[in-house]
């Protein structure tokens, strides 16, 4: 079969790329770390300690060896999975790093849920309503939804929801109950981001010619409306959910620390104040890998889902 | 497009004129704030400290949005702070959209080595989440403005660099290039002289959707104490500040949210009129 001979060489190419942006990734991570002011070495020993313990302690890191070599075996380490350890903890960075990608995966996962949930139909209705005060009411209410801080969302869903009604936990990580306020105050960009891009794909594919051909030959339009032009609209929207997980996955260190939601964000922020570096870099590197995996994964999707796609 | 005819769109557009007058009197407001604040924005009473919102009930000289808690008049706090906020998204949105625009042109114009080094550079860059780099970059690096602004630049070129190399290439081969080429303009001179006008179109386009979602973004680094240090008046701070008296004030959370969203709700109503405008796409 020539069809699937093409496709497996787009998904080795499209391989290939993803393994070179990914070295590119620990490149720049790596040298992060590099920037932090003062030696790691300092940073690893207790105040008190001499100059000549420090020149031990970077003599066993390997600090003393050029850049290069360095880097070698910091990524000699990673394809081994073993990132570092966390200055504060005292344990692997990896194992820190995977207890919390769960409680993110989930919140993300619901809030990508509620995203779509929320921007489809609404994208949708726009779209085929295009003109009318519908379609401007979705598109105040994409506008609000992009212009509106997660932060500031998700304090005043605490204010209403949990201070003032009582109805949902403030905060913390537990049943259902727990993941509906940190969700829905992550989703609202991406509701809105999806909501006006179909808008924009269903009101261009419903102006094309064989739309009008599907018309001409009698069929509802309600069925053109969601199996003809939702099918070629929603494309691009896949493309950009997929490129979005990047601003999700940054928007969720905010929402986390706003819920006390025991992820990856609240990690950092967690790191970042021990002043635990080669934390912050080993979750640095890890989020990047799993965006990069993500959109991978979309693009054979978007391969597999889109006839008319090209191998090149 | 004609002048009139710009202007008959700018009219037509609602978002582009609800957008602009927002954003004219954001501007002329924060410009304004030292001297039509109606406090100082840095005295703290402590005696004073957290009064719910007095409107206008007394007037200017009460407190119109409350205190925060350390007794410090909020209104006067987000007139001053909306200037941190914009002057940070204006040299933001500005110096990114110079380093993109440059980098855009030569990667279009002269293809080859110098497009595949940028253009892979900047595949490595978007593969890293903004918010997260920006995070652990501030960590490292420590929270002053300039840093704040440096990384802010560096996590947003690559839209700009993208959108422009993409135009360029599709101008790269037109007959008026090659014209001038055939007379004898250096590669700089039809860079700047012939294509970047060409693509400045798509250009005001772009920056026009950054300057919220820099705000937004300055904000909710602020908010995690790494952007704008914390005396300065800034949306951030003032939010993260207020974050324990939800319950009991929450007017210390809400007066700066609200202001927030304003400010990012009239630069993005703006962006979008500025797109149906100048989107020869855009003619219904």
């Amino acid at each position: 079969m020539k069809g699937d001979k093409i496709l497996l060489k787009f998904i080795l190419k499209r391989l290939g790329y993803t393994i070179f942006v990914l070295l590119g990734v620990s490149i720049l991570s790596f040298g992060l770390l590099k920037l932090t002011p003062g030696s790691p070495a300092r940073l690893m020993l207790s105040d008190d300690a001499t100059e000549e313990q420090i020149k031990e302690k970077e003599i066993e890191m390997g600090l003393d060896k050029p850049l290069m070599t360095q880097y070698l075996s910091y990524m000699s380490g990673v394809v081994r999975g073993d990132l570092g350890d966390s200055l504060f903890y005292k344990m692997p960075n990896s194992k820190l790093i995977f207890q919390r990608l769960p409680a993110t995966a989930y919140l993300t996962l619901v809030a990508m849920g509620i995203a779509l949930l929320i921007g489809i139909p609404v994208g949708i209705i726009a779209g085929v309503k295009r003109g009318t005060a519908i379609d401007f009411t979705a598109m105040v209410f994409g506008l609000l939804g992009q212009s509106i801080s997660g932060v500031v969302l998700g304090l005043i869903f605490i204010l209403f929801f949990a201070v003032k009604l009582g109805w949902l936990p403030a905060m913390g990580y537990g049943g259902f109950e727990y993941v509906i306020m940190p969700a829905t105050s992550l989703a609202m960009q991406m509701a809105a981001l999806i909501s006006r891009m179909l808008r924009s794909g269903m009101a261009d594919v419903l102006q094309e010619d064989y739309i009008t051909a599907t018309y001409a030959k009698g069929i509802s339009s309600k069925e053109i409306n969601l199996k003809y032009a939702l099918r070629n609209a929603i494309l691009p929207v896949i493309t950009i959910v997929g490129l979005q997980v990047g601003t999700f996955l940054g928007g969720a260190v905010v929402t986390e620390q706003i819920f006390g939601w025991p992820g990856i964000g609240t990690l950092t922020v967690q790191a970042i104040g021990l002043r635990d570096f080669p934390l912050v870099q080993s979750i640095l590197l890890v989020i990047s890998a799993c965006f990069v995996l993500v959109n991978l994964l979309v693009d054979i999707i978007y391969t597999l889902v889109d006839p008319r796609m090209d191998f090149n | 497009m004609s002048r009139q005819e710009l202007f008959r769109r700018m009219r037509k557009s609602n978002f582009f004129v609800i957008g602009a007058i927002l954003v004219f009197l954001i501007i002329v407001i924060s410009l304004l704030s030292p001297w039509i604040a109606p406090h100082n924005p840095t005295t703290s009473n402590l005696l004073l400290r957290l009064q719910a919102p007095d409107g206008f009930s007394k007037g200017w000289s009460g407190h119109i949005l409350g205190t925060d808690p350390l007794g410090q008049d909020i209104l006067s706090r987000l007139m001053v702070g909306s200037r941190v906020s914009l002057r940070i998204s204006f040299t933001v949105v500005f110096a990114t959209a110079m380093i993109g625009t440059v980098l855009g042109i030569v990667s279009g114009f002269f293809g080859g080595v110098a497009d595949t080094v940028i253009m892979r550079f900047s595949d490595i860059q978007v593969s890293i989440p903004p918010m997260i780099l920006a995070v652990a970059v501030m960590a490292v690096l420590g929270n002053n403005t300039t840093n704040l602004i440096i990384v802010l630049i560096f996590s947003r070129w690559v839209q700009y660099a993208r959108v422009v190399r993409s135009n360029v290439m599709g101008i790269r081969n037109m007959e008026y290039i090659h014209a001038s080429e055939v007379l004898g303009s250096s590669k700089a001179r039809i860079m700047f002289t012939q294509i970047l006008p060409n693509v400045l179109t798509q250009l005001i386009i772009v920056m026009s959707q950054e300057f919220g979602r820099t705000i937004l973004t300055e904000s909710s680094l602020s908010f995690l104490g790494l952007g704008v240090p914390a005396p300065a008046p800034s949306w951030g701070v003032m939010i993260a500040d207020g974050r324990e008296y939800l319950a009991t004030a929450p007017w210390v959370i809400i007066a700066p949210g609200a202001a927030l969203m304003i400010a990012v709700l009239a630069f993005n109503f703006l962006g979008d009129g500025v797109r149906d405008v100048l989107d020869p796409k855009n003619k219904n």
